[in-house]
């Protein structure tokens, strides 16, 4: 009934493949809602982001006085195994899945604090004030919106009465959890937004910010935390589509390539929102996700256990 | 992975959390040295709920207990640590000597 | 040995190793992520034991409290990154003698109590459904409990921080009343170390007693209750 698991390194190459690719791809999007943006016509350039990729591979390490190199070095490598954690968890059929734990909520929440920790180490670590900023401000965010993620989910795993993420795909054979519990996709789509930093919740590494936790790193270091942060969205954006749009279910086409396409659709819904939205005031983010969202969460929570209990 | 190994390592973790709540002046430290403390005895729980009870289900119960009691700490803790250090700005243990006699 | 057995020894050595260096490095906020580590290591040994949620609830928990942590070590450590080296330490031979004397004692219980032995018991099918019955059944007096502590001690730490102190903002020391109108604040003020003669100079914030004084307003003119006789230099908040 559980699906077996699939042999270590197919899993391993198609997990880091399949996060490059998608990492590639989510660049691509985010480019061209940022050109939809701008009132100009989104040109899709397929080889830009390989060519910026292989510049930072060559460009000139920066530095920074005294900075405490090894978890500077760290940071960003951490912050690209997470989202392949993240993504791990996400079963691809009825019978194939990478990493079914029992408790693949559980394990996303574990992602979600220990990227937390990472972006704040990565802004830390580099013993400058522009980077402490953007990490501080994260950090003042990531506390909140983990909480109203950790909802969300356990209200999508409430009709499964599981915590493992098969079972949370398999019962929404009759109805999707977009339908069954209308807050939250939108409240995961936030979280989403505030784990990438993006849209309104742009802190870490932010224009405002002359770059913020980016703002001391350059060379290689810039390419896998530019990297990291594409590939967290990947992850994100699978964990969402199995959560909440039935990850593998579907007619006609076999189970992965419905996962492929609706993860697709939650990167694209990402990156529009992503460049369309503005940029909150840290203390008006605050208010909103504590006074706000979270208790939203809580009503969708108990909307669906009252549902559940019926 | 027997028993007595797993006990062992929780039991150098509760001695290098008493060394560590006993010895640093900073009272963030001194928690510090309390989880320390309360790590070793999670992992003991855990081993004598997986190795010696059978894998009961009241066995993890325990184990979460320590948790809340670890968040229970940290929390009022952190709160305490910043009440006292608005009134006497000290944050060492060395300044916390009213009551010495 | 198997692979759960490398596995467990290779954690357990972490755990350890990164405990016993939280007290030895320069840098604080390593100090915290050292600890992290520890944490880490001992939920993946709890995975090891087939505790799946306790172990990932334990990272989980602890990520996030290592955040606060390193967030209030910067706050209130004067040396927080390490770039200078310093020794924080006090009593050293007292909490020496008494971690190893803890630490051997528990590791004879460890080694030497004949504990049951469940050496043929396999880990249940569902462990996370029997944790869930247990903890919604007949241990649910133990988690309402747990989570009405877990309320107090939220309530109790917000208004243990909060800015709004008893009787006045908490930035200003938020003193008490005084016990005739215009006195001075009642309540006991700890004793200045060296007599108080320091405490001539005023707006310099030495002593935190000497800002809240000059700060509330009111008839507080002689802000140094500890001068009795000397006139008081300070002639009150203009």
């Amino acid at each position: 009934m559980n699906p077996a698991p699939v042999p270590p390194a197919l899993a391993v190459a198609v997990i880091v493949g399949g996060l490059g690719l998608g990492a590639w791809v989510f660049v691509l999007l985010d480019r061209a809602a940022t050109d939809l943006v701008s009132g100009r016509r989104p040109s899709v350039r397929p080889l830009a982001p390989l060519r910026r990729a292989s510049f930072l591979l060559v460009q000139q390490r920066a530095e920074t006085e005294r900075p405490d190199r090894a978890v500077w070095m760290l940071a960003p490598a951490l912050y690209v195994a997470l989202a392949a954690v993240g993504a791990a968890v996400v079963p691809w059929s009825a019978r194939l899945a990478p990493a079914d734990v029992p408790v693949g909520i559980v394990l996303w929440g574990g992602v979600e604090a220990l990227a937390i920790v990472a972006v704040f180490l990565h802004g830390w670590s580099a013993n400058a004030p522009v980077a402490l900023v953007g990490a501080y401000r994260f950090v003042a965010l990531g506390l909140c919106f983990m909480l109203v993620s950790m909802f969300v989910l356990i209200a999508a795993a409430l009709p499964a009465e599981s915590l493992r993420l098969s079972a949370i795909v398999a019962s929404q054979r009759g109805l999707w959890n977009v339908v069954r519990q209308p807050l939250g996709l939108p409240l995961f789509l936030f979280v989403g937004l505030g784990l990438t930093f993006r849209g309104p919740l742009d802190f870490a590494d932010s224009a405002d910010l002359a770059g913020g936790v980016a703002a001391e790193v350059s060379g290689p270091s810039l390419l896998v935390w530019e990297t990291g942060r594409a590939a967290m969205a990947v992850a994100f954006s699978a964990m969402a589509a199995a959560v909440f749009l039935g990850g593998w279910l579907g007619p006609w086409l076999p189970g992965p390539v419905w996962l492929g396409l609706k993860t697709l659709f939650v990167m694209a819904l990402m990156a529009g929102l992503g460049r369309s939205t503005a940029r909150l005031r840290t203390e008006s983010a605050v208010t909103l996700v504590w006074v706000g969202l979270l208790p939203l969460s809580f009503l969708g929570l108990a909307v669906v256990g009252l549902e559940v209990l019926r | 992975m027997t028993l007595h190994t797993l006990l062992l390592v929780a039991a150098l973790l509760v001695g290098i959390g008493v060394y560590g709540a006993l010895s640093q002046q900073s009272i963030v430290m001194l928690m510090m040295g309390l989880e320390l403390l309360l790590n070793g005895l999670l992992l003991a729980a855990g081993a004598l709920w997986a190795l010696a009870a059978d894998f009961t289900p009241r066995g993890q119960l325990l184990a979460i207990v320590i948790m809340a009691v670890m968040a229970v700490e940290m929390a009022v803790g952190f709160a305490v640590v910043v009440a006292v250090y608005r009134q006497r700005r000290v944050d060492t243990t060395e300044g916390l000597d009213t009551l010495r006699g | 040995m198997t692979g759960a057995d490398l596995a467990f020894w290779t954690l357990a050595a972490i755990a350890v190793i990164t405990g016993w260096r939280v007290f030895r490095t320069d840098s604080m906020v390593r100090a915290t992520f050292f600890l992290l580590t520890s944490f880490v290591a001992v939920g993946a040994i709890l995975l090891l034991l087939a505790a799946s949620y306790l172990g990932f609830a334990l990272i989980f928990m602890m990520a996030v409290e290592m955040t606060v942590m390193a967030l209030f070590m910067v706050m209130y450590m004067m040396n927080p990154a390490g770039l200078n080296p310093m020794n924080m330490i006090h009593q050293p031979g007292t909490a020496v003698a008494a971690g190893v004397g803890v630490g051997a004692v528990l590791a004879a219980v460890a080694l030497w109590v004949p504990f049951p032995h469940s050496a043929a018991a396999v880990p249940p099918s569902d462990p996370i459904a029997a944790l869930g019955h247990e903890l919604l059944g007949g241990s649910m007096l133990v988690f309402e409990s747990a989570g009405v502590t877990l309320l107090a001690a939220m309530i109790g730490s917000v208004v243990l921080s909060s800015r709004a102190g008893r009787y006045g903002a908490a930035d200003e020391g938020s003193l008490p009343p005084g016990l005739e109108p215009g006195g001075e604040p009642a309540g006991r003020r700890p004793a200045p170390a060296d007599g108080g003669h320091t405490h001539m100079h005023m707006g310099d914030g030495t002593g935190g007693h000497m800002d809240m004084a000059m700060d509330r307003g009111g008839g507080d003119g002689s802000g140094d209750h500890d001068h009795g006789g000397h006139a008081a230099p300070g002639e009150g908040p203009a």
